[in-house]
């Protein structure tokens, strides 16, 4: 190989390299920081971003209305979410990342209440632990509280529907439900700054290639982590799950007490 | 537990209005945001420091080290703006060439970078000031009186309540975990995690029927309401955050 060929080489893998030490430690499952979109777009995916709320409120209303329970219930799920987000998982290759907690989430509570509760989460990660902002707060919900849910659980479902075995549909949800969101972020930054020569396409490849290397490892170690705690879930706790059933339109006695010893 | 929520309950500035706070915050942020001069952004850079350190007495070491929390992720979104590829080499001010595609960086697109690194630090600095001198409960009142629904800014709080709680249980188990070896190899740590978490959710469930048991005991009938705490509302702070913003704003001009 000539030399002059080896030195950029050489040089996009310190790149790399870098980005990669610089990330591992910090890296809250993709959020946009504050002051990153310009103003128009911050102000596009919070009207984006609202008529989801609003939906996710009135399900909360409806479902809580009478039931003191249901509410400490929920508040609950929502710290749930934020302390799962600030815990520290192994990734497959050996660094440590946040969980986003968006497949588990929306398996449990279903993805109507999440957006509700993801939008609150988020508001606290900003506030307490300066990850995401108030500003890109409607596009950091967008991706974190709306897509990520939905496709998880439209992925679970779909697959419980297709009979697929219970590991395999939790271990897609979780995992596919984690790769959208930082797809869908990384187009929500590719559309804030195409790029000259590639135009959005080009830019939301950049910002997906980067961001691969910490998010794609993450996304399968907390799809295999979820599927642990769901095992766990369904062998001791099935009464609890079954309380759940109530923020969902299906309910869990479907689970069959034979399938408990499914393996990650 | 939260350095930036220690802060919050014990900064110089906690008398003072929230609203006060809040609408500061935002309006320099909003400023900060729909600025097109570079100026006027190390300004709100520099005044949120200042009002930080100075104003509300957060040691300046501290805001520092709080300021590079986000900075890794600014860089890495940064980097990938400032850098393109293109089969193009020309235009680029320097690039390193594989093939027939070329990656490199223009100037235009390294002085967009640059401006968007320092417009995202200055929203930042607007951010820390209003975790820093105003607690979250207090910016959940202002909410209130914004009037956004009750139900959200209820669930809100009892967020917030319960992140402490939950962030305590999570510290003993992994504690004890920790000292059975169960973060020793990759394998021990997912075992340990996934009990982590399940067991987490399940106290989590059944706390919230207890709270709910208690709450009920004491007549709760769908809405927690407590006192608010009073403050000055000073005239007088909302005419300097008036003078400031129209300053910052005068400053795009120059």
């Amino acid at each position: 190989m000539k030399r002059s060929t080896v030195k950029p080489i050489l040089l996009s893998i310190g790149y790399l390299a870098m980005v990669y030490l610089i990330w591992p430690d910090n890296a809250y499952a993709m959020h946009i920081m504050e002051g990153f979109l310009p103003f128009n777009w911050a102000a596009f995916w919070m009207a984006v971003m609202l008529p989801f709320v609003i939906w996710g409120m009135r399900s909360i209303r409806k479902t809580v209305s009478d039931s003191a329970s249901l509410k400490m219930l929920l508040a609950m799920a929502g710290a749930f979410a934020f302390v799962l987000s600030a815990m520290k998982i192994p990734s497959v290759t050996g660094s440590c990342s946040h969980p986003t907690g968006v497949g588990l989430g929306a398996i449990l509570f279903g993805p109507t209440p999440m957006t509700v509760l993801g939008m609150i989460v988020l508001i606290f990660q900003a506030l307490l632990l300066a990850h995401g902002g108030l500003t890109t707060l409607g596009a950091n919900t967008f991706s974190m509280a709306i897509v990520g849910p939905f496709v998880s659980y439209g992925i679970y479902k779909g697959l419980q529907k297709l009979r697929a075995p219970r590991w395999l549909s939790i271990f897609l949800a979780a995992t596919l439900g984690d790769l959208m969101t930082y797809v869908t972020t990384s187009f929500q930054l590719a559309l804030a700054f195409p790029d000259p020569s590639g135009g959005v396409w080009g830019s939301a490849l950049k910002f997906m290639g980067i961001f691969a290397f910490t998010q794609v490892p993450l996304a399968i170690s907390e799809g295999l982590l979820t599927v642990m705690v769901f095992n766990l879930l369904v062998a001791y706790s099935r009464n609890e799950l079954k309380v759940l059933s109530v923020f969902r339109a299906d309910e869990w006695q479907k689970i069959s007490p034979s399938k408990t010893e499914v393996k990650a | 537990m939260f350095d930036l929520d220690t802060y919050a309950y014990t900064n110089r500035w906690i008398k003072i209005h929230p609203l006060e706070k809040f609408v500061f915050a935002l309006a320099t942020m909003l400023v900060c945001l729909i600025s097109p001069s570079v100026v006027v952004v190390w300004a709100v850079l520099l005044l949120m420091t200042v009002a930080s350190t100075k104003g509300a007495g957060t040691p300046v070491w501290h805001f520092l080290r709080f300021m590079m929390i986000p900075f890794s992720f600014i860089l890495t979104g940064v980097l990938t703006i400032a850098f393109s590829v293109s089969h193009d080499p020309g235009g680029f001010l320097f690039g390193f060439t594989f093939g027939s595609i070329t990656v490199g960086a223009s100037q235009a697109n390294l002085m967009k970078a640059g401006f968007i690194l320092f417009k995202s630090l200055g929203a930042v600095s607007c951010l820390y000031f209003l975790s820093l001198t105003t607690p979250v409960l207090e910016v959940i009142s202002v909410l209130r009186k914004l009037k956004l629904p009750s139900l959200f800014l209820e669930l809100m709080g009892l967020v917030y309540r319960f992140i402490f709680v939950l962030m305590d249980t999570t510290a003993l188990i992994r504690m004890s975990q920790s000292s059975r070896l169960g973060y020793a190899s990759a394998k021990n740590t997912f075992r340990s995690l996934s009990q982590l978490i399940s067991s987490l959710f399940v106290r989590s469930f059944h706390r919230a029927g207890e709270l709910a048991i208690a709450l009920t005991a004491r007549n709760y009938t769908g809405e927690i309401r407590t006192l608010e705490k009073e403050y000055p509302v000073s005239k007088r702070n909302y005419a300097v955050i008036l003078g400031i913003e129209l300053g910052l704003l005068l400053l795009n001009f120059t």
